[in-house]
């Protein structure tokens, strides 16, 4: 493979990997943030006070 | 709803991203090309803007599992516990980066991608396995006072491997080249090469921290809605 475009096909994997993973993490911040809100509203916690309450 | 405040993680990681991706657009169009006769495979050499300051990234990674294995190994610190868990996600994931990146330079310019011989590669390897180890290890162990301890104290003596990283080249010169930059360094790279590198440094750096703060985060709600559940479950 000449090598520019065997750089760009690593260039363009990596950056496509570094997506994948970023995008991964802020969905699982998301969902999980979802779900805590979820849980802690049906006892009654208030998020801004939910570390303070759990202790 | 989230304040601007409380999005700072996503906004250094967009900004890093952006950042990468112009290091990357620079490195190819913009950064000199290397002697034809210095390298087997000149086109190749410019996987250097990324696998460089992806290597940087991983170091400030491993250097926050370190400190957060100590404070949670010493003190049991709670916020410890958070920087160990971020550090060593961010470490694999940065550490794979390099060592990915490292192959694919190796197969074009040395053709092998990997040489066992060199203490540097070795070195950078076992840290990364080390982070794959810890993040793994981690998801399949249930959360507790003993296993936290294990895995921190794997997290303490596995920096070792760092200083030894970044003095290998310095010491014994294999197959990897020299320092660029740095004690010891050879000066080896121009204005214009360097300034890209700082760029990709810069951003790399940025997306790193982003990432953290979010591992941190995630971990800091995993921890609440564990406890907001075991009170559900208990009926108070």
């Amino acid at each position: 493979m000449d090598g520019m475009n065997y750089l760009s096909f690593a260039y363009l994997g990596m950056i496509a990997a570094i997506a994948v993973w970023t995008w991964t993490i802020v969905s699982r911040s998301r969902s999980i943030e979802d779900r805590l809100a979820a849980v802690e509203a049906s006892i009654g916690i208030d998020p801004a006070q939910a570390d303070e309450l759990t202790k | 709803m989230r304040t601007m405040r409380g999005r700072s993680p996503e906004v250094l990681l967009f900004a890093g991203f952006v950042g990468i991706a112009s290091t990357l657009y620079l490195a190819f169009n913009w950064a000199p090309s290397v002697s034809i006769n210095a390298f087997e495979s000149p086109a190749a050499q410019r996987i250097f803007y990324w696998h460089v300051p992806a290597a940087w990234a991983a170091l400030i990674a491993f250097t926050v599992l370190f400190i957060g294995s100590a404070m949670w190994f010493f003190k049991r610190n709670a916020m410890g516990w958070k920087l160990h868990v971020a550090g060593s996600e961010a470490g694999l994931a940065c550490g794979l980066m390099v060592v990915l990146s490292g192959c694919i330079w190796g197969a074009a310019e040395w053709g092998t991608p990997w040489d066992w011989s060199d203490v540097r590669l070795n070195s950078f390897g076992l840290l990364t396995l080390l982070a794959i180890f810890l993040v793994l290890g981690r998801r399949s162990q249930p959360d507790g006072v003993e296993t936290r301890d294990t895995f921190a104290a794997f997290g303490l003596y596995g920096f070792i491997l760092v200083p030894l990283t970044y003095i290998s080249t310095r010491i014994w010169q294999i197959r990897h080249p020299g320092p660029v930059g740095g004690i010891g360094a050879e000066g080896s790279i121009n204005g214009s090469m360097r300034f890209v590198v700082l760029l990709g440094a810069l951003s790399f750096t940025l997306f790193i921290a982003g990432h953290m703060l979010v591992s941190m985060r995630i971990t800091d709600m995993e921890q609440r809605l564990e406890r907001a559940q075991k009170r559900l479950d208990g009926g108070n």
